[in-house]
């Protein structure tokens, strides 16, 4: 049968939950000539991103990443972390802020694969498609 | 001039809402071939349209095929070396569709519904999804009104009717594309709209093709579907899809759609194509195990409506490829399965001289009979037994040469009928003249026409018919009846005509 890097992960987080110090090193090194025997080491980064969703949807966390085009306040940013934490029942928000001077104005929020784009450069690219079709 | 196309644009732009919603988006983790594998995209569903956009400004479709528990298959339609790893992917929440209007026909489109025929863009009124469920058994009425294909052995022994599906099946170079464009060309005047599906094929094939249906008149009509060679697998897949989407645009305003795939053995290898590619696994001679439902869904959409839905036919041609005339290989078993029946051109036969290369024994039409009219029934009832008759005789008399009178009689008969039933390229012969020259062979009167001159008897026959028959042709082409004065009067015609082309 076929292992995938989701079933790698899956395993990992099992046999690791409640261990630490000396028993999780050797755990995760038994793990990596898992991944040397299986010749899967090339997909290393896609079982740690599987590792890292299934550590988030267990202990809550919800990762966002925020781009806008001139940076957002302190105050901005916790009234977003709040609201994302109400919308999608999370204990915790991880958020990572970027600065995209194209992006014009506005801001653009991403979670998972939902993304909401309310920048003002999306706003013309819907306003150019609108036009294009109305001709 | 300039404050004119201003104030346009102002009020362009005042009519724009821009609504931001939250979108799905995944990114592209792979590409190879024509196919993305799509990471993200949690809520897609299967068959959904989504958008490839790169940075540039560029988009992109496709069409998700495979879900699988981490990653979305997707066959791009078009041109896929301009994606590239990272690309964003958004679902769009609809079927694919394709752009459809009234203006459409007398145009060739690609299998996306845009023109490639250089006459300029055409105005859709209305967008299509390409896969629809097909209509129920409540809304659908009966096969009972002919479709006049214009060939002989068609219209007399395998009957066509509106709203069938009628296989066109044949090894390479039988003819089957010249029958198509042949039963196209016989529907001007006959309230049927046509719409040709080309897959898989040389563009230049399509070219000629064209410029046959232009020349005969037949482009105003018509509507063509091209997926070239030339172009990506998952174009040729969504072709046939495409072309009976526009068909069912004009069977909605209750209009006869006749539409021919040409061919769905190629089709059949596209699915094939885009399966592997996409990692399913294959099945008999490689084809995926859907490969029967991918026709079925196809051929089930042909149909003819009740007035109560709004009317209306879809009959469908579909063309299949054999190798070395085998029929009982995997695709052509499955398509003669879904069909009302079908027409099969035969290499020997084609290369004896019998044109159009019909095999009459294998050949056969389900429900067509109920459609034929009357005056039709009535003369060719008992062509494709005579026909048969006659193989097996002739098989039979190559053994030896001493035969009876009522033998002799049977095989000159049968070789009046073969030579009757030979018909020209491009060259559609009316109902009406069909039944006349084939009333006169089955009562008798060619049995002493020279073999060489039967043609020559035909042509002259129908010519001086028509100006001395005139209660017959009245009656066929008006009330479709057959009554004993009609009968009568052709009798007499074709007696005197006789009289005279013999001496």
């Amino acid at each position: 049968m076929k292992i995938s890097p989701q079933n790698i992960a899956e395993a990992v987080y099992k046999a690791t939950e409640g261990k630490s110090g000396q028993d999780l090193t050797a755990l995760l090194k038994r793990s990596v000539r898992i991944l040397v025997n299986r010749r899967m080491l090339g997909k290393s980064n896609e079982v740690l991103g599987a590792l890292q969703n299934i550590f988030d949807k267990k202990s809550g966390t919800i990762r966002m990443k925020v781009t806008s085009a001139r940076g957002v306040g302190s105050e901005a940013k916790s009234a977003l972390e709040n609201e994302i934490k109400k919308k999608y029942k999370a204990q915790n928000v991880i958020s990572e802020f970027f600065e995209k001077r194209q992006l014009l104005g506005g801001v653009k929020v991403e979670v998972g694969d939902e993304v909401l784009d309310n920048t003002y450069r999306n706003k013309l690219n819907k306003l150019e498609q609108f036009l294009i079709q109305a001709k | 001039m300039s404050n004119h196309i201003v104030e346009n644009l102002k009020k362009e732009i005042e009519n724009f809402k821009a609504e931001i919603k939250v979108e799905k988006v995944g990114k592209v983790i792979e590409i190879f071939d024509g196919i993305a594998k799509v990471s993200g995209l949690s809520d897609i569903k299967s068959s959904e349209m989504v958008t490839f956009q790169n940075g540039k400004g560029d988009i992109q479709t496709g069409v998700a095929l495979n879900l699988e528990e981490d990653a979305v298959g997707v066959i791009i339609l078009g041109d896929f070396s301009k994606i590239k790893e990272g690309d964003e992917v958004k679902s769009t929440g609809r079927i694919l569709e394709i752009p459809v209007s009234d203006s459409i026909l007398g145009r060739v489109v690609d299998a996306l519904g845009a023109p490639v025929d250089g006459k300029g863009p055409i105005k859709a009124s209305k967008a299509y999804p390409i896969e629809k469920v097909a209509p129920g058994v409540i809304t659908r009425l009966s096969v009972s009104e002919p479709v006049a294909t214009g060939i002989k052995v068609i219209d007399a022994v395998i009957p066509v009717g509106r709203g069938q599906r009628e296989l066109i099946i044949g090894d390479r170079q039988t003819g089957k594309t010249a029958l198509a464009i042949d039963s196209i060309l016989n529907q001007k005047g006959q309230n049927m709209i046509c719409v040709y599906v080309s897959i898989g094929q040389k563009d230049s094939k399509l070219r000629k093709l064209e410029a046959r249906l232009e020349e005969g008149g037949a482009m105003k009509y018509t509507v063509i579907v091209n997926a070239s060679a030339s172009e990506p697998a998952a174009m040729s897949y969504i072709a046939p899809y495409v072309g009976v989407s526009i068909a069912e645009y004009f069977m909605d305003q209750g209009k006869d759609v006749l539409i021919i795939y040409d061919d769905l053995s190629k089709h059949a290898v596209a699915y094939r194509e885009i399966s592997l590619l996409l990692r399913r696994p294959p099945g008999r001679e490689a084809y995926p195990g859907d490969v029967f439902y991918l026709h079925s869904r196809l051929l089930e959409r042909a149909c003819r409506r009740n007035e109560k839905y709004g009317g209306g036919s879809i009959t469908a041609f579909p063309i299949i490829e054999t190798q070395a005339g085998d029929i009982s290989a995997y695709i052509p078993t499955n398509v003669i399965s879904i069909t009302d029946g079908q027409i099969f051109l035969e290499t020997d036969l084609f290369y004896k001289g019998i044109r159009p290369a019909v095999s009459v024994g294998s050949s056969v039409s389900r429900v067509g009979s109920s459609a034929q009219i009357k005056a039709m029934k009535k003369v060719a009832g008992t062509l494709k037994l005579d026909l048969a008759q006659f193989r097996e005789l002739e098989a039979f008399s190559q053994f030896g040469s001493d035969l009876d009178e009522s033998t002799k009689k049977q095989l000159e008969r049968g070789k009046r009928a073969v030579e009757v039933l030979k018909q020209l390229q491009y060259a559609p012969v009316k109902t009406e003249h069909q039944v006349v020259t084939l009333y006169a062979l089955t009562k008798g009167f060619m049995d002493d026409v020279p073999m060489e001159k039967i043609k020559e008897f035909e042509s002259g026959l129908i010519e001086y018919s028509e100006s001395n028959a005139k209660v017959f042709y009245k009656e066929v082409l008006e009330s479709k009846m057959w009554t004993d004065k009609g009968e009568e009067q052709l009798k007499k015609a074709i007696a005197d005509f006789k009289i005279g082309f013999m001496k």
